[in-house]
């Protein structure tokens, strides 16, 4: 499954309501809790926090990748999340982040979880997608712009 | 008349898609006798691309690149079991590398007929960077391709495959 293939409406919140690291990851890992992506969001959740007390996943430029494996998926999901105002993500550059992508993969398909995130990586070079992606109004704008 | 297949490639990436491609290069392999090939590729050019971008660290890359390893041990002996329920012989391979370029140098070391693929996406975006691998390798490699599509009417034909 390609990942433009996962990205779609259910699984994208624009604008996000946490304003913290582990809120952020909380309600992206719930938003794919409401589209029927995950059984177990405590646990998903869990393997988020407990990859990024490892370091961080905020890159530069605004994107974080938050990431991790857990059983709470049957298969790779993918949430997209953008704080316009920015959160402390403990970003490489040291400022706020504004752009989420978080993946959860099983632990049994890690050549898919790779793809997906050597993807985002690719798309994340494009500083004015991820400008123009973060001033999407709603999920629709954010969905239409990989579509596009 | 030539055999217009000869030798087919299934390419497993440890999706759904791609076992039902590897059922179908079965049902194909033995319906037009031909010499059956799977490849795993353990994709260490994005695992480094992941590390070079910040979004691994290095534990990590160490980390999944075993978890590659077994995932691709895991699948290929996956293949090798289907084939073998259906009296098929299997070369059932491992490399490493970027995905399509290790799919495309397969594909010329074996002189590859037929390179069947799981399905691609069915969203057309502009963007060059949403294409994965195996739309990648679709769209490079040299000889014809098959996408395996209906995972139902694939799984009925390797069925009452005796």
């Amino acid at each position: 499954m390609a990942l433009i293939d996962l990205i779609r409406e259910d699984v994208v919140r624009v604008p996000l309501a946490a304003n913290t690291k582990e809120g952020i990851i909380r309600e992206l890992v719930q938003t794919l809790a409401a589209a029927g992506k995950v059984s177990d969001s405590e646990a998903a959740s869990r393997a988020v926090l407990d990859r990024e007390a490892k370091g961080s996943t905020g890159l530069e430029e605004g994107v974080a990748v938050p990431h991790g494996k857990t059983l709470a998926v049957q298969s790779l999901a993918v949430a997209v999340g953008v704080a316009p105002r920015g959160v402390d993500f403990e970003a490489l550059d040291g400022k706020p982040s504004s752009l989420f992508f978080l993946i959860l993969a099983p632990p049994d398909q890690s050549g898919p979880h790779i793809e997906a995130l050597a993807e985002i990586a690719r798309l994340c070079r494009s500083k004015a997608f991820c400008r123009t992606l973060v001033s999407s109004r709603d999920a629709k704008e954010v969905v239409e712009l990989f579509q596009d | 008349m030539t055999k217009p297949i000869r030798r087919i490639l299934a390419y497993v990436d440890g999706t759904e898609q791609s076992v039902t491609a590897a059922q179908y290069a079965i049902v194909l392999a033995k319906s037009l006798g031909a010499e059956l090939f799977a490849l795993y590729v353990v994709n260490t050019r994005a695992l480094s691309e992941l590390v070079k971008a910040h979004i691994f660290l290095d534990s990590e890359q160490e980390e999944y690149h075993r978890d590659l390893d077994e995932d691709a041990e895991r699948y290929l002996n996956h293949v090798r079991n289907l084939a073998r329920s259906k009296g098929v012989a299997v070369t059932a391979e491992r490399s490493s590398g970027a995905v399509h370029q290790e799919i495309l140098a397969k594909v010329r070391e074996h002189g590859i007929d037929l390179l069947v693929l799981g399905e691609v996406s069915q969203i057309r975006s502009r963007r060059d960077e949403l294409y994965n691998e195996t739309e990648r390798a679709m769209r490079s490699v040299a000889c014809s391709v098959l996408i395996a599509k209906n995972e139902d009417r694939i799984a009925e034909l390797f069925e009452e495959l005796v």
